[in-house]
């Protein structure tokens, strides 16, 4: 897509649909990838890809270009894991099982993790749900922790508590 | 250096959040403590492996499709919204100008059940003006805040006119001038909130 960014963001603010196509076709893969991290899910993060797509959609107005229209679209993402996963579980206490490590396989295996790489994304699928949020967002996403504990509702030290043992199961795991 | 307190040490030192005092310190631990080294290593590597992970993944099938479709019925809901508020707003008028028509003078209303009387109209134009306030309340994130603000100093100036002659209408029921001073603080309600229907729909 050759398109300007700015002119894509400001056509589909007017409501133009092919517009905010080409947007959706150039982020799709980093807010799946980030969606997928997050639930280590493959159909949820479906879910919540398209979730986090239409929100935008009804929000674009509110996007002012103070930020990159990319970091507004992943916080957006991020609120939408959470607030899934919240009514998920007010829902039917529904627990987000992390027993599919393939969902972190990338298909098509020509553009394949390496191994480590691989290792580390099971690892991290295998997580606890607290654990895997903070550090996917902190060490993955690049998250400062006051950053995460106003995205997700948690202190600061909850966040960096939740961190380090996060890091700790993943070297248990990845020493194995 | 051990416990939990060794393992928040090392990873603030990793993270580079440690006082300068504290790193000094660790560092001068670091330099006797082969398993404290062998940790903050092993945590430089985890952290520079997960932020290394590719940070774009293609989804397993396209879904733009469903993206679209979501997209494509919220507009249609939104127009059916629309076009319920602006039928609820001509249903309002004709209520109020029913209402209206009620209290002319017998001798310019040549039909007028008996039956209807006072309390019917003030009914209808309590329950329609009351709907009509509702889709000011919905709608009222649509128009600038100075318009709200206009618009809540006129609603109020015309609810205290109204206030204030049916006050007297119950005072003296048959007075054709009170009648149609209500009349007309009925109407210019009306038209203003169906203003807010026609703004907040364009």
């Amino acid at each position: 897509m050759h398109s300007d960014p700015t002119d894509l963001i400001h056509r589909a603010q007017q409501g133009d649909r092919t517009a905010f196509e080409a947007l959706y076709r150039a982020h799709a893969g980093r807010v799946y990838a980030l969606c997928l991290r997050l639930t280590a899910d493959r159909a949820l993060a479906e879910e919540r890809t398209q979730d986090a797509f239409v929100r935008a959609w009804e929000r674009l107005a509110t996007f002012r270009g103070e930020s990159a229209f990319s970091s507004w679209l992943h916080r957006l993402t991020v609120n939408e894991v959470l607030l899934g996963r919240r009514a998920e579980r007010r829902r039917e206490q529904r627990v987000v099982t992390s027993d599919d490590p393939a969902a972190l396989e990338r298909p098509g295996g020509a553009d394949a993790s390496s191994g480590s790489a691989l290792d580390l994304e099971r690892a991290v699928a295998a997580l606890p749900a607290g654990a895997r949020e903070v550090f996917v967002l902190h060490d993955v996403e690049g998250y400062r922790h006051e950053e995460i504990a106003e995205l997700t509702g948690i202190a600061v030290g909850t966040s960096k508590a939740q961190l380090f043992r996060a890091r700790r199961l993943l070297r248990e795991a990845l020493n194995r | 250096m051990t416990g939990p307190h060794r393992e928040t040490t090392l990873n603030e030192y990793v993270d580079g959040t440690l006082a300068a005092h504290d790193r000094a310190s660790v560092e001068a631990h670091l330099a006797d403590c082969a398993a404290c080294r062998a940790a903050v290593a092993e945590l430089r590597s985890l952290s520079a492996a997960a932020a290394s992970l590719p940070k774009s993944i293609e989804p397993g099938r396209d879904l733009w499709a469903g993206v679209e479709t979501r997209i494509a019925q919220r507009a249609t809901w939104n127009v059916q919204r629309l076009q319920w508020r602006a039928a609820l707003a001509a249903a309002a008028a004709v209520v109020i100008a029913l209402g209206l028509y009620r209290l002319l003078p017998p001798s310019t209303a040549p039909y007028r059940p008996a039956e209807q009387g006072w309390a019917a109209v003030q009914a209808d134009f309590d329950r329609t003006t009351s709907e009509l306030g509702l889709v000011f309340a919905a709608e009222r994130e649509r128009l600038r805040p100075e318009t709200v603000v206009l618009l809540e100093r006129n609603l109020a100036i015309i609810d205290a006119a109204m206030a204030e002659s049916r006050a007297a209408l119950a005072r003296d029921p048959a007075s054709v001038e009170l009648r149609g001073l209500f009349a007309a603080a009925a109407r210019q309600k009306v038209e203003l909130l169906q203003w807010v229907v026609r703004v907040a729909a364009s």
